[in-house]
């Protein structure tokens, strides 16, 4: 009876062995940002239809995830939203080209009850004093009677940290006056969407009718986080989207990043919302 | 006093029913064939409603692969474990065998996720694969099983055994007739409530198994898929994509249905045993 | 012992399990050892977790698993157990059974539908009735996490109180002790040390669970001010190992600490399990 078993054992390892070789196609693991990703995940679907052998997976985890992926060499693409840390560099040793494929603004996000009681705009201290905790009501910029639901992100998404780079000052910045802890820009939308009086930091491409993005008031200016703000570099949160190709990377994967900055993968860029490398 | 207890019961009958019908009311309006085999491309991508649209037929065949794999992995050794039980071990043995048993099957399923990662994914350089997955399945479900066929062997009449053995027969030669007839129905019982298990867990299997997007088929055991459970995880965080949280409800009437379905001829299987 | 096949495989099979275990034990121990011996045990009472300023502190995690614990059981525990008195002493047969089968389906169902049971039904009912900010909170993972071992305790005390022998309870019926006595003196102290395995067993669970947990409490690394406070986002040893684990880079300070986690929930999950086998009775 064991004799059997273990050859059945044998015949279905075999079999997938087998399958692998016969159809020996390259696997390209693409992880990191949740704000790259959608771009990515497009891109890939579209790569794959040119190129039927080769398949991209593709996760996300913030950049953070995707950075130390490539550090430890299980993805062969990485996904970042900010740039690598002075830590992460040295760790890297200069393996990585840190490639640009697009930009957006990390526009600061409000429920739509607060944005339609009048909350328009607000200055960059005026936000910093929210996150510290020193401002807890709306009603102290001038809204309504309702404490604020302040949002932060984990430590190591690219998102928060050029958000806390701009406002508080340091990437890496305590926000003593958080309320909450979200992940991925889709589980920030949604709360944000889910409350009447939250803020929150979210990528432009994510607003939408219950989550509305306010302008940053600099010296007396309104600016709205908008592509065409990003393009001319007055929205003071705006960032560039990139993709960390290892040097030794297969010829496959370079072949997927030309194709990202091509006139197709470009498209994909400003279909998703974001402003395309010119 | 009667009333009172009956009040204080009343949570406990209701809720759990509640939630089961809670979730196939949500669910019902997505529930199609359409939904499972579906033609949208699982490789697709949908730009911000990550998943909301995708067929759900390669999380499930990703899911039930690597339950089978942890099953077929776990099995041999749960046996192995049994019989030595069974034939070999002293009365203290035996205990301490139990015991260790329980004690493992305590343990928290994100522990040995997190062991999984450091041997599995980084020390022998599997990557987030399906292998690591299986791996780290089969070592969580390995206590389960393996009380669950030590006391299916322990109900073989003890007198039988003893025939057997007076009458010359191997042990090898015991264990397929004699003991393998009576006790088949509780082994297959604790395989499947083991293959329902393997089928519930999420957090071991999403950062050793699993990636978002982009595996039709998982070409190699090395190669990572997507499954049901951590598509759910997913889907979660888009609380407010109307057709996300519609396909979350269904992946999860679909998910239920497969426990459901190994939990009840696991059930049946142990009404019958009982009737002989 | 004879060398035939079947003793081999046997050895063979139980020789990998052994290795498995050992493995486990040892890389939970050797990839945590880089954080004991850095900060030893001084961490676990502090409260900041910054993993960008090498801050580690367990409490926050620590503080918020004990009441998640709490919470779940306190609702848990004596719902279950009216309702496993309630099936077996004033349900009959027939009803008895139908209700084990259903229990023990709902026992079966996978965590993270859970979650998804508490993210968008739970938590917009606790945003609404205590007119919170929001509704991750500890009270919300401990509802859930008591929802979930519900099904558990009850099949186990029911267990327990269909073991003691029907003769007590007519002896009892015939002695004039009324339902009530009837109950507190003969059937629970005689049912007790099977219920509190169930009780452990459940604990148990309600520790290690992560993903329920993971999505409705909040994870927010801040103790909770003040302390009795359950009504505001928080965070659990499971659910910040969940969240972070696969951000950590391997071999870093931030994976040694979540690797030490990972320990401290098993190490108490051991010593539970321990527990509960030495006050279980012997069937």
């Amino acid at each position: 009876m064991f004799k059997s078993l273990s050859h059945i054992y044998l015949f279905i390892f075999s079999i997938l062995l087998w399958h692998n070789a016969a159809f020996a196609s390259e696997r390209i693991a693409v992880v990191g940002s949740t704000t790259v990703l959608p771009i990515i995940s497009q891109a890939a679907s579209q790569y794959h239809k040119l190129h039927p052998d080769i398949i991209i997976t593709v996760s996300g985890g913030g950049s953070g995830v995707g950075i130390a992926a490539i550090i430890q060499g299980t993805a062969q693409l990485g996904m970042a939203s900010r740039e690598t840390t002075k830590e992460e560099k040295t760790k890297l040793n200069g393996r990585i080209n840190n490639i640009t494929i697009a930009a957006d603004a990390v526009a600061v996000a409000v429920s739509k009850a607060v944005y339609e009681s009048g909350m328009h705009q607000l200055s960059l201290q005026n936000i910093a004093d929210i996150y510290r905790g020193n401002i807890r009501n709306w009603q102290t910029l001038g809204g309504e009677n309702k404490p604020i639901l302040v949002i932060d992100k984990e430590a190591s998404r690219g998102t928060r940290h050029v958000f806390a780079k701009a406002v508080l000052g340091s990437s890496h910045a305590r926000a003593d006056g958080a309320s909450i802890i979200s992940g991925s820009n889709n589980e920030e939308q949604s709360i944000i969407s889910q409350s009447n009086q939250a803020i929150g930091m979210l990528s432009n491409a994510w607003l939408n009718d219950k989550v509305r993005g306010i302008d940053v008031l600099i010296d007396g200016k309104a600016i709205s986080p908008s592509i065409k703000h990003v393009r001319d570099g007055s929205y003071p949160i705006a960032r560039a989207l990139h993709v960390l190709l290892p040097k030794t990377a297969s010829p496959a994967t370079q072949d997927f990043v030309k194709f990202l900055l091509s006139k197709q993968g470009q498209l994909i860029v400003k279909n998703v919302g974001y402003l395309p490398v010119q | 006093m009667k009333i009172f207890l009956i009040c204080l019961a009343l949570p406990a009958f209701l809720l759990p029913a509640a939630c089961l019908l809670y979730i196939l009311w949500q669910a019902w309006p997505a529930l199609s064939l359409e939904l499972i085999t579906g033609t949208v491309d699982a490789i697709e991508g949908q730009g911000l409603s990550f998943g909301s649209q995708q067929a759900l037929w390669h999380q499930i065949s990703g899911s039930l692969l690597m339950m089978l794999l942890a099953c077929s992995l776990a099995t041999p050794i749960a046996l192995s474990i049994a019989l030595f039980h069974a034939l070999w071990a002293s009365k203290r043995q035996k205990k301490m065998v139990l015991s260790l048993l329980q004690v493992l099957q305590s343990i928290p399923p994100i522990v040995y996720g997190l062991c999984g990662l450091v041997l599995l994914v980084h020390l022998l350089q599997w990557g987030i694969s399906l292998a690591a997955g299986a791996v780290i399945l089969s070592v969580i479900i390995l206590p389960l099983l393996s009380s669950n066929i030590i006391h299916a062997l322990e109900r073989v009449p003890f007198e039988q055994s003893q025939a057997a053995l007076s009458l010359g027969l191997s042990h090898m030669e015991m264990i397929v007739r004699v003991w393998l007839p009576s006790a088949w129905s509780g082994i297959l019982t604790g395989i499947l409530l083991a293959m329902a298990r393997a089928l519930s867990e999420t957090a071991p299997i999403l950062f050793t198994a699993t990636v978002f997007s982009g595996i039709a088929w998982p070409e190699s055991l090395f190669s990572p898929v997507t499954s049901l459970q951590t598509h759910i995880f997913y889907l979660a965080q888009e609380g407010s994509n109307a057709q996300a949280t519609q396909t979350a409800w269904a992946s999860a009437a679909v998910l239920l249905s497969l426990v459901l379905c190994l939990s009840l001829t696991a059930w049946f299987l142990r009404r019958y045993e009982e009737s002989l | 012992m004879r060398l035939s096949p079947l003793s081999i495989s046997v050895f063979l099979g139980c020789l990998i399990a052994c290795i498995s275990t050992c493995a486990l034990v040892w890389f939970l121990f050797d990839s945590s050892w880089p954080y004991w011996r850095s900060f030893g045990l001084s961490q676990i009472f502090s409260s900041q977790w910054y993993p960008y300023e090498s801050l580690y502190g367990l409490l926050p995690a620590i503080v918020g698993s004990i009441w998640a614990m709490f919470i779940a059981m306190g609702f848990a525990v004596p719902c279950a157990l009216a309702a496993a008195i309630v099936s077996s002493e004033m349900l009959p047969c027939s009803w008895q059974n139908g209700l084990r089968l259903s229990m023990e389906i709902l026992a079966g169902i996978p965590s993270v539908v859970y979650g998804l049971i508490g993210l968008w039904v739970l938590l917009p009912w606790l945003q609404n009735t205590f007119h919170l900010l929001t509704g991750h909170s500890l009270l919300a993972a401990g509802l859930i996490l008591s929802l979930m071992i519900l099904p558990t305790i009850m099949l186990m005390a029911q267990d327990a109180l269909r073991l003691v022998p029907r003769e007590q309870r007519e002896a009892a019926k015939h002695l004039g002790l009324d339902w009530n006595q009837r109950l507190y003196r003969i059937l629970l102290p005689q049912a007790w040390p099977g219920i509190r395995s169930g009780i452990l067993l459940a604990l148990g669970r309600v520790l290690g669970e992560t993903m329920a947990v993971m999505l409705v409490v909040g994870s927010l690394d801040r103790l909770p001010q003040p302390i009795y406070n359950i009504l505001a986002p928080a965070q659990t040893l499971t659910s910040r190992i969940g969240r972070e684990m696969g951000e950590a880079a391997f071999g870093s300070m931030h994976f040694s600490a979540l690797m030490a986690c990972g320990l401290l929930l098993a190490v108490t999950a051991i010593f539970l399990s321990l527990f509960t086998q030495r006050n279980t009775p012997q069937t």
